[in-house]
């Protein structure tokens, strides 16, 4: 069986992603992300936009999932009936969580101009399963 | 607006997120996505609705969301990310599943 129509720009990303990383320096974003560029391929390209909510609903549902009842939550809970203004509390809290993951995803594709793509999925599995541990871990203590 | 409650629990929550799971799944997941704003938008989402549930239900989100069972299910959702990403790589390729379509 043939692979998908060689029209698709998802080959082109792949292909993108094996050029030498010399090259990734200066073209950061534009290398590989699908940016406001590439709007304009993902409203044609329907299994890019499939792809793209596949990725937001694991990450959100994971995410959520994972930090629902954490520490961070309970930061927020405290304060806010502390001090009974539970929306300013959530502004700032709000504010922080946004900022801590644009940071994170700004450093993953920091990484990403850095290291080849294998070890960047080699490293990002192996860092997975870390947290997946660390949740047993706190399963495991009742938490 | 009591601006140092804002500042206040802004830095509060950035200090404990910095380094923090959901952060550094955001690193992993961001630097091996192809959607890396699809896991920015997923993760704040996902962080600000649950800070917002615990801003609105408060003491009741451990009733609701039986803190053991619903971390298993995360843990499960972290082991099946992981797993994918070291054995197919680019685990939500989705040209590899397009063409079962």
């Amino acid at each position: 069986m043939t692979p998908a129509p060689a029209a698709s720009p998802e080959d082109q990303d792949l292909s993108t992603t094996e050029v030498p990383p010399s090259h990734a320096d200066n073209s950061e974003i534009a290398n590989e992300t699908p940016g406001p560029d590439s709007e304009g391929d993902i409203s044609v390209d329907s299994a890019g936009l499939k792809g793209w909510w596949k990725v937001f609903a694991s990450t959100y549902v994971t995410i959520f999932l994972a930090e629902i009842g954490d520490k961070t939550q309970v930061t927020t809970l405290l304060m806010s009936a502390e001090s009974h203004k539970p929306w300013l509390v959530f502004a700032g809290a709000g504010t922080a969580l946004i900022c801590t993951s644009l940071l994170g995803v700004l450093l993953g594709r920091w990484l990403a101009t850095r290291l080849k793509p294998r070890t960047l999925e080699v490293g990002a599995g192996i860092t997975l399963l870390i947290i997946t541990i660390g949740l047993g871990w706190d399963i495991f203590q009742g938490i | 607006m009591d601006w140092s409650l804002i500042g206040l629990s802004f830095a509060a929550v950035f200090l404990s997120e910095l380094g923090d799971k959901s952060q550094v799944a955001a690193i992993a997941l961001g630097g091996s996505s192809k959607y890396p704003k699809a896991v920015f938008f997923g993760t704040s989402a996902a962080l600000l609705t649950a800070s917002l549930i615990g801003v609105l239900i408060g003491e009741g989100t451990a009733t609701l969301f039986p803190p053991q069972a619903v971390k298993s299910v995360a843990a499960l959702g972290f082991l099946f990310m992981g797993v994918r990403l070291l054995w197919f790589g680019d685990g939500e390729d989705d040209g590899a599943e397009t063409t079962n379509e």
